[in-house]
């Protein structure tokens, strides 16, 4: 074997060698710069927002569901069908009922406010907090930090508001279940106190399902990709 | 056989106890099949639902161990932990999440505002930019979330502008805050031009945001056009009746008054504009027919046109009203038309604009009296509106 032949895989092995070292270089240069989101935020305090079985809200005018984030002086608006509830942390919440709109602020001194602009909103403050009810015509009311508290108001525009415990109570405020059917009841009659004709509901369907065969079922609903 | 029934009846019965609220119910479903996750997550949803977050707690952890890889589950966990004021826990339920869907956006938009809840900023903008960028329609709630925490600033919310897109719906962001300036530097950072549905809905949204002077820009399409002018002041080309695209002639869609071009009178040029009031009612004068012009503050202008009437008997006669674009407080107008009939003429008035005017708005109208009820027969032409700037000139306030 000749040197020339002997040494012709080392120099393809090299060059393949450099080839590669090559590309990484060039990988490395075509690497879009990372993009810092460094932003200068000032720490502050930041809402949680809950919406009754999810549906989204306008909030500034746009939707939003459960989990979204409230900053202070965010525009809150509920549709015919939705309920809300803010949750300020330390502060306390604020209930919303369907068709209502408001301007909610809060600042690190504890203090929170809704600004109504119309409809239902029931304010709960935690103790050391302050809640405020308003109009854009004035505040309608405080509790008291010392104790918390809540306020409830009702305001339709061209009317003169309504506050007190109450008021709201027929409204559906907020994202919570306040009156369940059939919560813990027994004794509605028929399969587990259920009443009658769900019993009569569940059986006629269960035996449907029970000639059903039975499918797999998914276990990641998001799947790999989107 | 009997155990896939027993397994269809405990989700059906899961299913009721979520419509119905029922404890019972979801206790029962569990009883029934207690390795299901399906089971043990409508437990957990009717006990969110009545308060009792505690217990749903549980549910939601029995329900991940049993079907861990599903990100949902987590999120509902994570949403759960939360509420209990858990955050850390939470934070854990959501990283689960974005683990076994990592591409999606809704795992990553929880665990985004989770984390600026915490106080972790750069992390959670990190999340939600991830999450705008798998799903484009989460990109205006970024932008507000970020403006907000920024406290306005234009320039740290540009960092998170990746594409056009993005910057197309800070463009629109920033106009409906009536940051018209800002706005309009965004679109010429475009990459791509603005089409002309953008450009559009861009120009109604700086008007919405009493941005006058900044929607203009977008608007015109000849940059040799420039305010303050009065576009087709004289009819010479065709007008689209009830198409408001901010600026150029818009005629309110009504019955009467008949308006039309008119090829067969005109002071000059081709055609003038023909108003005919053929029934005699006339009712909203002010919405006719109306241009907005972007003008200066406190300056002096003078609006000139030529006007012909035919037969025109009415107890209120029509004017040119000039009214600020912003607060609609009336700044000018001409006198009453000659009725019943006159020749060509022209007619002029001056008016001034106020400190905060940015345009004005010019509007057919009638003069103003008690003539109620107050009907109107007969034609009248219109033609060869002009505005100049006489604030040199004329400095009468």
């Amino acid at each position: 074997m000749n040197l020339k032949r002997r040494n012709g895989p080392r120099a393809i092995a090299a060059l393949l060698l450099l080839f590669s070292i090559a590309q990484i270089g060039l990988q490395v240069g075509l690497a879009e710069p990372t993009v810092t989101t460094a932003i200068p935020i000032t720490p502050q305090a930041v809402g949680r927002l809950t919406t009754r079985n999810n549906q989204p809200i306008q909030v500034n005018g746009l939707s939003a569901t459960t989990g979204a984030s409230i900053l202070s002086g965010a525009t809150i608006e509920t549709g015919a069908d939705q309920s809300a509830t803010i949750n300020l942390g330390p502060l306390g919440t604020v209930d919303i009922a369907p068709n209502t709109k408001l301007v909610l602020t809060f600042d690190d001194q504890r203090n929170f406010k809704a600004t109504v602009a119309f409809g239902c909103v029931k304010v709960n403050a935690r103790t050391n907090a302050t809640g405020e009810i308003a109009t854009d015509q004035g505040s309608l009311g405080k509790t008291d930090p010392a104790t918390g508290g809540q306020l409830e108001m009702r305001f339709q525009p061209g009317s003169t508001p309504a506050v007190g415990q109450g008021v709201c109570a027929d409204a559906g405020a907020g994202a919570v279940v306040t009156d369940p059917a059939g919560a813990g009841a027994a004794g509605g009659g028929g399969l587990f106190g259920l009443g009658v004709p769900a019993t009569v509901a569940i059986i006629g369907a269960g035996t449907a399902v029970a000639l059903t065969p039975v499918f797999a079922f998914q276990d990641n609903p998001s799947g790999p990709n989107p | 056989m009997q155990a896939a029934a027993r397994f269809g009846f405990a989700r059906l019965l899961g299913k009721y106890a979520v419509v119905s609220n029922s404890i019972p119910a979801a206790d029962q479903a569990v009883n029934l099949a207690p390795a299901d996750a399906e089971v043990h997550r409508a437990r957990a949803r009717v006990l969110n639902r009545l308060q009792m977050t505690g217990e749903a707690r549980k549910s939601f952890e029995i329900a991940t161990s049993l079907r861990y890889r599903d990100d949902l589950l987590w999120l509902e966990l994570g949403s759960t932990r939360e509420e209990l004021s858990d955050r850390t826990a939470a934070l854990a339920a959501f990283d689960q999440a974005v683990r076994w869907a990592p591409y999606y956006a809704h795992p990553l938009w929880q665990r985004g505002n989770l984390k600026l809840r915490m106080g972790q900023y750069e992390d959670g903008l990190a999340d939600l930019r991830g999450a705008a960028a798998s799903k484009n329609s989460l990109v205006p709630n970024l932008i507000d979330l970020a403006w907000g925490l920024s406290r306005g600033d234009v320039k740290s919310v540009e960092q998170l502008i990746n594409n056009d897109h993005d910057r197309l719906a800070f463009a629109q962001f920033l106009a409906r805050k009536g940051k018209g300036e800002e706005s309009l530097q965004q679109t010429r950072l475009l990459v791509s031009p603005l089409s002309t549905q953008n450009r559009l809905e861009l120009v109604q949204q700086l008007i919405a945001a009493k941005a006058f002077a900044p929607a203009f820009e977008p608007w015109r399409t000849d940059q040799t056009v420039k305010p303050p002018v009065i576009l087709n002041g004289g009819f010479e080309q065709p007008i689209s009746a009830w198409v408001d695209t901010g600026f150029g002639w818009y005629i309110f869609p009504k019955p009467e008054p008949k308006i039309v071009r008119d090829e067969s009178a005109k002071l000059s040029g081709a055609a003038s504009l023909l108003i005919g009031f053929l029934s005699g009612e006339w009712r909203a004068p002010s919405e006719t027919i109306v241009q907005m012009i972007v003008v200066e503050p406190e300056k002096r202008y003078r609006i000139s046109f030529g006007v012909r009437t035919k037969a025109l008997v009415t107890g209120g006669p029509p004017v040119v009203v000039v009214k600020d674009a912003g607060d609609n407080q009336r700044l000018g107008e001409s006198e009453a038309f000659k009725t019943p009939s006159s020749d060509w003429q022209t007619m002029s008035f001056e008016f001034s604009t106020k400190p905060a005017t940015q345009a004005i708005v010019l509007e057919f109208a009638r003069v103003a009296n008690d003539c109620t009820p107050c009907p109107i027969f007969g034609e009248l032409w219109l033609d060869d509106f002009v505005i100049e700037d006489v604030t040199t000139v004329n400095s009468q306030r």
